[in-house]
């Protein structure tokens, strides 16, 4: 383990102790786009909730793919690689109800994930204007997630809510393809994220999020899923 | 043309604003169907005197029935005050000479709640309820009393 750090630590110098000789050239990315996440647990609890309506009630969207967003500072430190750090952003959610003439219930769950972490690009293939890179990230995962129920019957109506958040480290890795515009390239990328799950905790007194049928089993949040973005590159010379 | 692309990406981008909150506005509308509707049957010790007396007071003693259903509560009023409550479906109570001002006949009305089974979600929880009104003329005779 030590021999890891010791050599990861001297990876880190030797590339930085480079940089200078060699790119100069700063880039900033923002891409946008879609991307699916497994989200088991929160499932599991929706179809629970469910099942403890007093009538049939629906899941009329489950944790489904939506917006993906991230922006990325990073430097040219070869002319195959480059490195930097970022920011990415993630939601989704779910929701179960029912509605008659008498009144509804409903449950949302509405879930985003904070990621900020640390860049990797491997250019696979350059050309004038088209440029084919792989890149990964390692990042630290912040979920928040609240929960809401509420009803309304004839003229009675009360509701619930609340905020729950979870830590965890996630691994992402994919490709992008760009074409090259003067100072800007447009272009895609896709990949698949693996999150390392992390134990949902109320935000207000920090009970976890267990189970309610297994009170020892604390439910987790999981972004492992793939994405894919629109992304725009802009080179800045710093 | 310059000034138009700034203008351009800043309505392009609050435009997608709304998208980076997850939101789900659809509800699962049910149109309940609804079952036999239970019947109710009430006798009480009032159904064969014809206008009983009420000398000092009156016990009035009920027995409700729901078949197909569910029994929620019962109220009893005279002379618009409410005297009696229960969510029993078996019981008593009196009614009392002071309540009325004068001698002469008035009307006890007993209100009998229980289930509709119409399946919606106020009938699934016990929120909705049928009605039915039973009236029964009474005589408070106060010559004895007041």
């Amino acid at each position: 383990m030590r021999k890891r750090i010791i050599y990861s630590i001297a990876l880190a110098v030797l590339l930085v102790s480079a940089q200078n000789s060699l790119g100069q050239d700063w880039g900033l990315t923002f891409s946008a786009g879609v991307a699916s996440s497994q989200m088991n647990d929160l499932k599991y609890l929706q179809e629970h909730i469910l099942s403890t309506y007093p009538v049939e009630g629906k899941i009329t969207s489950s944790f489904p793919p939506f917006t993906s967003a991230s922006i990325t500072m990073f430097k040219q430190l070869y002319d195959h690689i480059r490195i930097g750090g970022g920011y990415s952003y993630s939601t989704t959610g779910g929701k179960s109800s029912y509605a008659d003439y008498s009144g509804d219930i409903s449950t949302e769950m509405n879930a985003t994930s904070h990621r900020l972490g640390a860049y990797l690009s491997y250019l696979v293939l350059g050309g004038d204007r088209l440029d084919l890179s792989l890149n990964g990230s390692l990042e630290a995962n912040l979920t928040s997630l609240s929960l809401q129920s509420y009803y309304e019957i004839l003229n009675y109506s009360n509701g619930i809510s609340n905020n729950y958040r979870s830590l965890s480290p996630s691994v992402s890795a994919g490709g992008e393809l760009m074409y090259t515009l003067k100072k800007i390239s447009l272009g895609m990328e896709a990949g698949y994220l693996v999150d390392l799950k992390g134990d949902l905790k109320d935000t207000d007194d920090g009970d976890p999020l267990v189970d309610p049928n297994d009170t020892e089993r604390v439910l987790s949040s999981d972004w492992t899923g793939w994405y894919v973005q629109l992304k725009a590159l802009i080179w800045l010379k710093l | 043309m310059r000034t138009y692309i700034p203008i351009f990406f800043t309505v392009l981008l609050l435009s997608g604003l709304h998208a980076c909150f997850y939101s789900d506005s659809l509800m699962y509308e049910v149109e309940p169907v609804p079952g036999d509707p239970p019947i109710l049957s009430v006798s009480t010790n009032l159904d064969t005197l014809h206008n009983p007396p009420v000398n000092d007071s009156l016990e009035v003693i009920y027995q409700a029935v729901v078949e197909g259903g569910e029994f929620y509560y019962v109220y009893a009023d005279v002379v618009n005050t409410l005297i009696f409550e229960s969510d029993s479906s078996y019981g008593s109570f009196w009614i009392d000479s002071v309540l009325a001002d004068s001698s002469g006949v008035d009307t006890l009305y007993m209100e009998f709640y229980y289930s509709s089974n119409t399946n919606s979600l106020a009938d699934k929880v016990n929120y909705e309820a049928r009605t039915e009104i039973l009236k029964y003329a009474i005589d408070f005779n106060l010559g004895g009393t007041k």
